[in-house]
Formats: C-alpha cells, structure tokens, sequence
C-alpha cells in the first residue's frame, strides 16, 4: 500500500473513512481508487470556507467515526413504506440497493430492454468498463463526497441502454444501518448508448432506526441522441444524512430532463454538474426543495456548456416552513468556443415560516462570446394580493394558503412525464406541507 | 343593507377616505363616481375587508352586522362581492376550482351542504354562456393570461355563481370595448333583485347608459361631494368633476 500522508489534524471522521480505505482489497480500479482517496485526505471534509457549502456546516459529522453500513440479505429487507413512483403494470420493475449493494435476482441481468449489472460483477468481467466512468480526481470542494465515493465504494449498479425504452425503471436505494455510525457509498453508473431512450428514477428511502451517511454518487452518460429522464427522489427520516453527487456527460444532440425532489432527510446536499460536451446537446434540470421541521437541503447545480449549439434549463422552486432552512446554488459556465450556447436559472423561494430560510445564487460565468444567458431568483412570502383575492370570494385563510403553495410546485410538477411518480411525488410533497389535509381535496 | 358613517381610512400613512357617508337600500343600484385618486377604490377594498388598510374613524353595518369586524372571507360569505379593478393572475389554482371553493364555502356558512360536482359543472356552464366566455376558461389558472376584458367577464361570472346580496364592482368597465360592456352590464342586470343591491365604482358615465343607477355619489377628495340620481351622471359627463369642487366651494 503506497504511503498516504496522515493529517494529524483529521477529524474523527476523516479518520474512520481513512481507516476503512485501509481495509480495503485492492481491486481493478485501484490507482484512480488511490488518487481519489489522497486528494480526500489533503483536502479534508468541506467547510463553510469551501464555495459551495457556506451555508452547510458539517462540524458534527466530522466529530463522529464511521464503520462500512452492513450488507444486508433479501430476507432482512422489507418493502419500506416507499412512494410508489411507479403504477402497477406487470412491466414497472424495480432495484433494490440496500446500503449501496444491489441484491439483483438472476433474471434482473436484463429488465424491459436495459441491461443490468452489479459492479463487482464487472469489476471481474471487464474492469477497463467503469474506467470509462471513473471521474478523474478534482479538488473543486463540490466534489468533495465524490473522492470518497469513489475511493470507498463496495458495489453498485451498471446499466446499459440501448434501444428506445418505453418503461421507467426504478432503483430503489434502502439505507439500513445496524448503528448509528454506518456510512453506506453507493455508485449507479447509467450508460445510454447512441439513439437510446429511458426514463430511470432513483429514490432513496431509509429502514430501521439507524439511517446510515450515505454518500451516492450517479454517474450518466449519454451518447450522441440519446434521451434520458432520470429523478432523484430523497425520501428519508428526519435523522438522516445524504450526500449525492450526479454526475451527467451529454455528447453530440442528446437531451437530459432530470428531476431533484428532497422531501425527507435531515441534512440532504444534492449536487448536479451537468457537463454539455458536444454540440447539440440539452439538459433540462428541476428541483424540488422541501425544508420543513428542522430540516436542511442544500443543493448545487453546475452545468458547463462546453461546446456550441447546447441548451441549458435549471427550474428550481425551494419551500421553508418551521425552523428549516433551504438553500440552491446555482452556476452556468460556457467555455470558451461554445458559442450560441442557450441558458436559463429560475430559481423561487416561497418562505412559509418567519424562522425558515432559503438562500439561492444563480451564478454566471462566460467565457464565449454569442451566447443567451438568463438567470433570475426570488424568494418572498405568499402573495398578499393573490391571498386577498381568494379572501374576497370566501375561501378560509388556511385554504387560500395551501391553494397558493400548491400552485407555486405546479411548474416543476407539470414537468414530470411519469405520471405515477408525479401523482406520487405530489401526495408526499403536501402531506409535508401545512395544512395537508386540505391541499389532498384540490388534486 | 349598507350604511357607512364617517368611515376615514390611511394607506400607507396617508389619509385617503375622510368621512365617508353612504346608505344603500336593498334593492338599489348606486354608482360611485369621482377623479382618479378620489378615494373611490380604496373604499371598495376597504369594504371588502382589505387588511393593510387602516380605519381610523367611523362605522359600517352590513344587514346590521357590524362589518369592520369581520375578516375578508367572512364578509365574502355574509353576502358581500368585490369586483377587482385589476383582478389578480394566480397561476397554478383553476379558475373553477376557485370558484367551487368559494361556492362552497358560501354554502357552508349558510348550513347548507357541497355542490354537487356535476350540478356545478352545468350551473358554471350556464353562466359562462351568459357572458359569452369560451369553455376553455374552465381548465385555465385563475385569470392566467386572460385579457384585461376576459379578467371583467370573470369577475362578472364569479359574481353571477356566487349571488352575492351586496355586489361592489371596482371599475368593471374600464377596458372593455362596447360589446364586453353590454355583456357586463347585462350580467349585472341579471342580479338586479329586490333582495341585492349593487354599488358600481366607475370613472365613466356610459357604463349608466347600460345599468341604470337609482343613486349616483361623486366621490373626490376623500369625501362624497354630491348625491343625485342618474341625471347627475349625465352632467358630471358634460360638466366634468371641476364643477363639482367648484360648486362646492361656492
């Protein structure tokens, strides 16, 4: 094993991380496993110094050790109260991930036309495959987590698209710890091949007390014309803690329209860095932000245009209420030469609490010259004049507040093409939501 | 039904309403008339139970209650309307689910059960018929990119759904062309009734040639300058509202 500097000053938790990448065997992967885990432990974990996580304090996890969470059999797992983003057809398949292991059954290898694989299973058959997926190390504090998923992953999943598919597919990651400090690093790799198409949600739900860290990462890639419409959907306890990175490299004319919805956990960080590389591709990313009890979300977008012709949309609508606290970074980068490129940020906040916060910047930065760039963010209270106008026709307060809440996730709830998952993605949404009750009589 | 006595109003820290007096009678049809900034709008939302408006003086009874201590839904469900001068776009909340809501609420302060769905369906039909607005306005937000006439025919509609006994109407016809005014006007006519009464804010006289008032009050300077009946509409058009500050003073 090559020397890795030890930090005297490592946190407790950089400590245990360390301690389980010694015990590690080495694999395939093992050199950029190396690079990562070297980067991890010169940079630490990110502060509030660190561009990206002003606002997410991560004190208290550093002061805690973590062990590997627990590979569980299908036996201890049970169907946790999931939403059921999919409708009951035969063809609706779901994965299950527990702790970032799939447990596949023999006839999972290839699921309405996709192709399956656990990512030990490739390590054996064709490790130069994930290489092909492997980020190179960065020290960019927002990937910070992906280091140390990429160091410290066990297993994951590996799927294969190649034709044009018409059912969703869904992966079901379920975080099962067997105490309070598991950490579970899950990896999906999507691999969308030339001309393909699909629609593949990923949500994330906890069983049991101990909620173990998760740090996931998804890394999409989609081939020339290629169309993808991937969710992530966090769904956990109030006492868990998640850091997903998804990571999407578009080539040549493909389109990507990807959803974030953060309804549960308690401290959720979701970044996405969408890297538009080849002429003519698209993204279309909308997040869904829910804070309420104490809650705390931070999300980060990064798309680089980083060549001509590309397109580019970010919706986010953010909600606090209580004590929690929301917060969407946002940054649009056109390098030099990606000329015409085609961006929008439309960030909005609605505060429903005097307690509650929500903090967005949408940031530009441009390197070409002939581009549409726009971004805007607002964040505000209900509308007073739109609260008075309901008033005047006779609704109660309570009523009007929730009519308005509601209208304000229409634009990102519209958007979703998967109609089980939007019916359920909105029953979760309201039953968060004061007055919940209510808003169930307008769907 | 209405009786509004020294009613003085601040918006903002500014006296806008300095001693309003009026009294409609079930039955009648008033019209308010007055200069821009006269005070007109403010006392219809102040009526309407706007909240960021301050009543620093005097006492309005609705029907006997006192109105000025109900909060806004409330007065909606007693039997007050507004119709808004400039009604507000809320896209997302359906325009008929709006207006099921309010009927709704309406019928549940009155003890009475929930429309039923189908009923209301052919009740809204019905009405929209009458103000000649196109069915697709029943999938639409509520008033999401209607045009300034679609937005009056709406709050005409809602008005006609919600048969309110008092209906105050905040400058209906301004913006529409002569055929959106007829179509107004007789969807106020309709609510003519023994029982109701309506108070039309408005700048313009012609919107009288259409609903003819029993009372018209000329609203400036925070004050009701001058009361008459249909005929002081027809002078204010010839004379303009100088005459009435002028003959005032004199």
């Amino acid at each position: 094993m090559s020397a890795v500097r030890q930090t005297t000053s490592a946190s407790p938790a950089v400590r245990s991380f360390e301690a389980q990448w010694r015990a590690r065997p080495a694999d395939a992967w093992w050199p950029a496993r190396e690079q990562a885990m070297q980067r991890f432990l010169k940079l630490g974990l990110p502060s509030p110094r660190d561009e990206t996580w002003r606002y997410t304090d991560l004190r208290a996890l550093a002061a805690q050790s973590f062990v590997d969470a627990p590979r569980k059999a299908r036996a201890e797992v049970r169907p946790s109260p999931a939403l059921a983003l999919l409708d009951g057809s035969p063809r609706a398949a779901t994965l299950l991930l527990v702790n970032g292991h799939p447990l596949l059954n023999a006839d999972d290898a290839k699921i309405n036309g996709i192709e399956i694989s656990s990512i030990r299973d490739i390590a054996r058959l064709d490790p130069s495959l994930l290489l092909r997926f492997l980020p190179p190390a960065s020290d960019a504090d927002q990937r910070r987590w992906v280091l140390l998923n990429t160091a410290l992953f066990l297993d994951g999943l590996y799927l294969k698209i190649t034709t044009q598919l018409a059912t969703p597919l869904l992966i079901l990651h379920v975080s099962a710890g067997d105490g309070a400090n598991d950490a579970a690093h899950p990896r999906v790799i999507i691999d969308a091949c030339v001309g393909s198409s699909a629609t593949i949600i990923e949500q994330y739900v906890a069983q049991g007390e101990h909620t173990p860290l998760n740090n996931s990462n998804t890394h999409i890639a989609l081939a020339r014309d290629a169309r993808l419409e991937h969710y992530r959907v966090f769904a956990t306890g109030p006492g868990a803690t998640h850091f997903d990175s998804l990571d999407i490299h578009q080539d040549r004319g493909s389109q990507c329209k990807q959803f974030t919805i953060a309804l549960g956990g308690g401290l959720v960080r979701a970044t996405l860095e969408g890297n538009l590389r080849e002429r003519g591709a698209s993204l279309d990313s909308y997040s869904l932000l829910v804070g309420h009890e104490n809650r705390h979300v931070d999300c980060v977008n990064i798309v680089t245009h980083g060549a001509p012709d590309t397109r580019s949309r970010q919706t986010a609508r953010a909600i606090a209420s209580d004590f929690s606290r929301v917060i969407f970074n946002s940054k649009v980068i056109v390098n030099a030469g990606a000329v015409n490129s085609d961006s929008r940020q439309s960030c909005r906040g609605l505060l429903l609490s005097a307690t509650a916060e929500i903090d967005t910047r949408p940031q530009l930065e441009i390197h070409a010259d002939e581009v549409k760039c726009a971004h805007g963010a607002t964040t505000g209270r209900l509308d007073p004049d739109m609260l008075f106008y309901m008033l005047s026709r006779g609704l109660d307060r309570a009523t009007a507040q929730s009519l308005l809440v509601y209208a304000f996730l229409a634009d990102v709830l519209t958007g979703m093409s998967v109609t089980a998952a939007r019916s359920a993605i909105e029953n979760a949404l309201i039953s968060q939501l004061p007055d919940s009750q209510l808003l169930r009589k307008f769907r | 039904m209405l009786e509004i006595i020294d009613l003085t109003v601040r918006v903002a820290g500014k006296e806008i309403l300095k001693g309003v007096n009026l009294k409609v009678n079930a039955g009648e049809v008033h019209a308010i008339m007055g200069p821009n900034g006269s005070g007109k709008s403010t006392l219809a939302q102040v009526l309407a139970g706007r909240e960021d408006y301050e009543v620093t003086r005097g006492s309005v009874s609705f029907e006997g209650r006192d109105l000025l201590a109900l909060p806004a839904e409330e007065r909606a469900r007693a039997g007050l309307f507004l119709g808004f001068q400039y009604p507000v776009e809320i896209p997302g909340v359906n325009n008929v689910y709006l207006l099921k809501a309010a009927l709704n609420a309406k019928r549940k302060a009155a003890g009475e059960p929930e429309v039923d769905a189908y009923e209301f369906l052919a009740l809204i039909k019905q009405k929209m018929k009458f103000m000649q607005m196109s069915e697709a306005f029943l999938t639409r937000g509520v008033n999401e990119g209607f045009s300034g006439g679609e937005k009056k025919r709406n709050e005409v509609l809602q008005m006609l759904v919600l048969e309110p006994k008092l209906a105050i109407l905040d400058e209906t016809d301004s913006g529409l062309d002569i055929d959106a005014l007829k179509v107004v006007s007789m969807g106020v006519n309709s609510l003519r009734d023994p029982q109701r009464a309506v108070v039309l804010v408005t700048h313009y006289q012609r919107l009288l040639d259409y609903v003819i008032p029993d009372q018209v009050h000329v609203l400036t300077g925070g004050r009701i300058a001058k009361s008459g009946d249909k005929s002081l509409a027809q002078e204010l058009e010839r004379r303009g509202y100088d005459w009435v500050l002028e003959s005032r003073v004199a």
